[in-house]
């Protein structure tokens, strides 16, 4: 049966350019321009089309850090530089996406060694980073200050900008020229609203990704994936303030009752097995990029993701 | 005295023929911007006399052009000037300025130029600059006096000094041209973008001490093309700058540029926050309290022109709370005095409305009504712990600057204790409620071509549109026309946005080409047309908030009402809870409209489907509720005796019972044309 896939799309998605090489001004041995898709994901006809990126996690203060991770990753999750390198030699990610985890200390004021680590972290590895600043309103001004100057040049993604806080991010991306990362809860009008709260502040169009927030698979991820359809659907459809590419942090993962009370001997198991399926369905629902705290989930996504692009519609049970 | 006009002449004549005497090169360091004025304005790198001709004809003889030539080329030939001066600031530190300007923690820019009459106005003026989140450029004789009174000067104190002439205000001028184009998107040689982006996103004043030459004058006056306010502070007269007093100069310039100081914390000695909203104070708790029909009060919200009023002000009349007597009634008015540019007359009863909630955020103050019904109490608690009268005053007008910083430059507060003159403050605001009422009463959809919006449900209901018009409040009852509008100007890119209603597609269906369009947009495309005054044809989509559900029965050719309070089981056959699961989660189902209890009272109630003469059914709790005025509204269409022959869960539970009892009254439905 003959399968029309182009559902009379208008319109296209925006595209982002992430990371900065030698030759575009920064450091990084590749940049990715993502988005510009067309129609669904994994139903473009062009099978160069990109699949998802997979951007693996670090933190520069692992008390905030899964210990599961902790103890798959061992003694690297203390030495923020090797292991945002392993990330890129050994596990076989396309970025790094750094969190100041060190911010969320409290009465954290050591501003300079926000800038130390992520210079750090950009000679360490050669990958387009994304970096987490603050958590905390009150610093977020000296921390998007600090992470932006470190990386001139580089096009970093910034996160995370929301509703209420979302200045000092634009601030920083303006001023640095780096890509801000748009989060709302799970809602099409809010997401839609913070894309135009940023581009009064004078954010362009190509320098937003929108992060609808993620829930783990079973636990809140149907909301997650309806909010990211609807926002694709409105973007294929012409809505420009939603036409920007999408991400997904499959982080939550680590957290549920599943993974948390698995038997010591299954739980890395689990644990990437629901961090590979949330990223599958978050793909599938339109996102560009998966990030993912797991190193063992990066190979098996990849192949995922290898597999749906080879075939697309039989991958998605059409026949 | 100067006259600004004629200096401003003379010193354009002088910058003229100076520029033409420029000989040498031009340029600044550390910049990729040249000279950043000229390079903003024409699109054109000016480093040498020739180009600096040019640019200076193609702007039509800008003094702030000449001004910055000639000053490129003093700082060329002879370097910068030495320290405390920063002369031309480098792109990076402009880059972490424009940075704290778009974040926020930097509120606005000022300039201070000119030789003040004594340290103490040009410190005053800075200190208040400084507490008010601005970042101030000084140049001139400004700059001697403030470091002789040993006021600390440099980036860290906020206080920038540029230059010991005037001349030097012209950084300030090649700043903000840079943070354009830096952070503003505005590209070179965009002349009309710049000024636009000068006018409304750079919130610069400009404050000018006495002793201006007139080419200082004229790169000042200069200032003006790009908005921002020249506030002169003595000696100058004529022109359009804004004669100022040392005291108030700063708010004043703040104001006429809408740069706006957010309040964090209420000075009060109570908590406040709407935690406590929902703690009563009983009478054993009761220290003293006002109205509730045991003394005379009132509340009244006015909105006044900006300048009339000062922001902040509490003023208490009549006795505080030491002299009242333990236990006791007393007499109270509220009055609250706005002002802002985009405050609205219209806007005064909903905002008058939120007295109720503030009022209730004190951890010790109580307050229930509204207008001249009000009812507030002080705790004992809150009265040992030193909460005076003027701290309700105080809290209110905190309350109303931190919620609607958007609609209000300046809220006064007046608390009048005193006997007669609440009764005669009393009369007064009495009139104005009845003119309120007029107004609008009298607000038709007709009125007005601009209905609003509200998405706030597409969290749950992804399709789901209400339209808001005059005579339809949102269907959850909360949100009056009114409060869309508010809404919209508060937050522009929020859920309650303007629909343009068009042409009329079909004017008794209230069905219009405007809000059809606006519907299929918001809906995501899903719902293609839709009637505001109808049930049975392209009804408004349902959300789940509706207060009560409109529903045909072709059975008796009538329309009945449920509400969300009633638990039995309807005519229709089903309870509310079923009928609610059944057309709610956006979407549109003909025959079934979800609305609001006060709708049934609207005359575009069932307009669609010929009049409210269709109502057949509603239940006892609800009709008692809506009696009088429904009684009113039958009376006023020409329908006496329609409301008893409205049934109710009393005189028939089933179709059957409700054909039989139509059939008894000889309801007007029976005879209408049929629904379907």
């Amino acid at each position: 049966m003959a399968y029309t896939v182009s559902f009379d799309w208008t319109s296209s998605i925006g595209e982002v350019v992430l990371g900065a090489t030698k030759s575009e001004g920064g450091t990084r041995k590749i940049s990715y321009r993502i988005g510009g898709g067309s129609t669904l994901p994994f139903l473009e006809s062009l099978p160069s089309s990109p699949a998802p990126l997979i951007a693996f996690e670090v933190c520069d203060n692992p008390v905030f850090w899964s210990p599961i991770i902790r103890n798959y990753c061992g003694d690297l999750v203390n030495d923020v530089t090797g292991w945002a390198k392993t990330a890129d030699s050994a596990y076989g990610a396309d970025m790094v996406r750094l969190y100041l985890t060190s911010t969320r200390l409290r009465d954290f004021s050591d501003i300079p060694s926000v800038k130390k680590t992520v210079e750090a972290v950009l000679s360490a590895t050669a990958l387009p980073l994304i970096i987490e600043g603050s958590n905390e309103p009150k610093i977020d001004s000296e921390v998007f200050q600090a992470c932006g100057e470190a990386g001139q040049g580089e096009r970093l993604l910034l996160g995370t900008a929301e509703a209420g806080r979302y200045r000092s991010i634009a601030a920083a991306a303006l001023a640095y020229n780096h890509s801000v990362l748009a989060q709302s809860p799970i809602d099409i009008n809010l997401a839609k609203q913070l894309n135009i709260l940023l581009r009064e502040i004078g954010v362009q169009r190509d320098h937003i990704i929108i992060d609808p927030y993620t829930g783990a698979l079973g636990y809140g991820f149907e909301y997650s994936y309806s909010a990211m359809e609807r926002i694709r659907f409105s973007a294929l459809k012409g809505d420009t303030d939603l036409a920007m590419p999408m991400i997904c942090s499959a982080a939550d993962s680590l957290t549920i009752k599943e993974v948390r009370d698995a038997e010591p001997a299954l739980q890395d198991e689990i644990a990437v097995g629901w961090e590979l399926f949330t990223g599958i369905a978050a793909a599938t629902a339109g996102a560009e990029i998966i990030c993912v705290r797991h190193p063992k989930t990066i190979p098996l996504l990849k192949a995922a993701f290898a597999d749906m692009k080879k075939n697309p519609l039989s991958a998605m049970g059409v026949q | 005295m100067t006259d600004v006009e004629l200096a401003r002449k003379n010193g354009e004549e002088h910058l003229k023929s100076k520029i033409s005497a420029i000989q040498k090169t031009i340029s600044y360091e550390e910049t990729a911007y040249h000279l950043p004025i000229s390079y903003a304005l024409t699109g054109i790198a000016v480093h040498e006399p020739k180009t600096a001709a040019e640019v200076y004809a193609k702007t039509g003889n800008n003094p702030l052009v000449a001004s910055e030539c000639l000053l490129a080329e003093t700082t060329a030939a002879s370097g910068k000037e030495s320290e405390p001066y920063t002369g031309f600031i480098s792109d990076t530190v402009i880059r972490k300025l424009g940075y704290s300007l778009v974040d926020g923690s930097i509120l606005g820019l000022a300039l201070v130029i000119g030789k003040p009459e004594s340290a103490g106005s040009a410190a005053a003026i800075c200190r208040e600059l400084q507490e008010k989140y601005m970042l101030t450029f000084l140049a001139g004789e400004v700059v001697p006096v403030l470091s002789n009174a040993g006021v600390k000067l440099g980036l860290d104190y906020r206080l920038i000094p540029l230059g010991s002439t005037p001349t030097y205000g012209i950084h300030f001028v090649d700043i903000i041209a840079r943070v354009a184009m830096m952070f503003g998107g505005v590209t070179p040689g965009d002349t009309h973008r710049l000024l636009t982006y000068a006018a409304e996103r750079a919130k610069a004043i400009v404050i000018v001490f006495p002793g201006l030459t007139e080419e200082e004058i004229a790169f000042a006056d200069g200032m003006r093309v790009l908005g921002f306010p020249i506030l002169s502070l003595g000696g100058y007269e004529g022109g359009s700058w804004i004669p100022a007093l040392v005291e108030t100069v700063v708010s004043r310039g703040m104001e006429e540029k809408g740069i706006r100081v957010n309040v964090t914390a209420i000075p009060i000695p109570m908590g406040c926050s709407p935690a406590f909203e929902g703690k009563s104070i009983r009478k054993e708790e009761m220290y003293v309290e006002f109205g509730g029909g045991r003394s005379p009060a009132f509340e009244l919200l006015r909105m006044r022109q900006p300048g009339e009023i000062e922001d902040g002000k509490v003023t208490v009349i009549g006795p505080e709370i030491e002299s009242l007597k333990e236990g006791s009634a007393n007499p109270l008015g509220i009055i609250i005095e706005v002002a802002g540019k985009t405050m609205k007359k219209d806007y005064e009863p909903v905002l008058e409305r939120r007295i109720h909630n503030f009022v209730n955020y004190g951890e010790g103050s109580w307050h229930v009504a509204q207008r001249d019904l009000i009812w507030v109490r002080l705790s004992k608690e809150a009265v040992a712990k030193g909460v005076r009268i003027e701290h309700i005053g105080k809290l209110l007008a905190s309350k109303f600057r931190m919620d609607f910083p958007q609609l209000l430059d300046a809220v006064a507060v007046t608390l009048i204790t005193d006997n007669a003159k609440v009764l005669e403050a009393k009369k007064e605001a009495e009139k104005v409620y009845d003119e309120r009422d007029a107004r609008i009463k009298g607000m038709r959809d007709n009125d007005v071509s601009t209905y609003y919006s509200c998405t706030l449900c597409q969290t749950f209901a992804p399709n789901h549109v209400c339209v808001i018009t005059p005579e339809r409040t949102a269907l959850c009852g909360a949100i009056s026309w009114l409060d869309g509008k508010i809404a919209f100007e508060m937050s522009p890119a929020g859920a309650n946005q303007p629909i343009e209603k068009g042409a009329v597609i079909n004017a008794q269906n209230g069905e219009f080409e405007g809000v059809n369009r606006f519907v299929k947009k918001a809906s995501h495309g899903e719902i293609e047309r839709c009637s505001l005054y109808g049930v049975m044809e392209y009804p408004m989509t349902c959300c789940g908030c509706f207060e009560a559900i409109a529903l045909m029965l072709p059975e008796v050719n009538g329309i009945m009402v449920v509400n969300r309070e009633f638990k039995g089981v309807t005519p229709s056959g089903m309870s509310f809870s079923t009928l609610a699961g059944t057309i709610g989660g956006g979407a549109q189902t003909p025959g079934f409209a979800g609305i609001s209890k006060n709708y049934v009272l609207s005359e575009k109630f069932l307009q669609g489907e010929g009049g409210i003469e269709r109502l057949v059914w509603m239940p006892s709790q609800l009709k008692e509720e809506l009696k009088v005025r429904l009684e009113k509204r039958l009376l006023e269409a020409g329908h006496t005796g329609l409301f008893d022959k409205i049934a109710d869960e009393t005189t028939a539970t089933t179709i059957e019972d409700l054909t039989v009892f139509l059939e008894r009254v000889q309801h007007p439905a029976l005879t209408m044309k049929p629904l379907v």
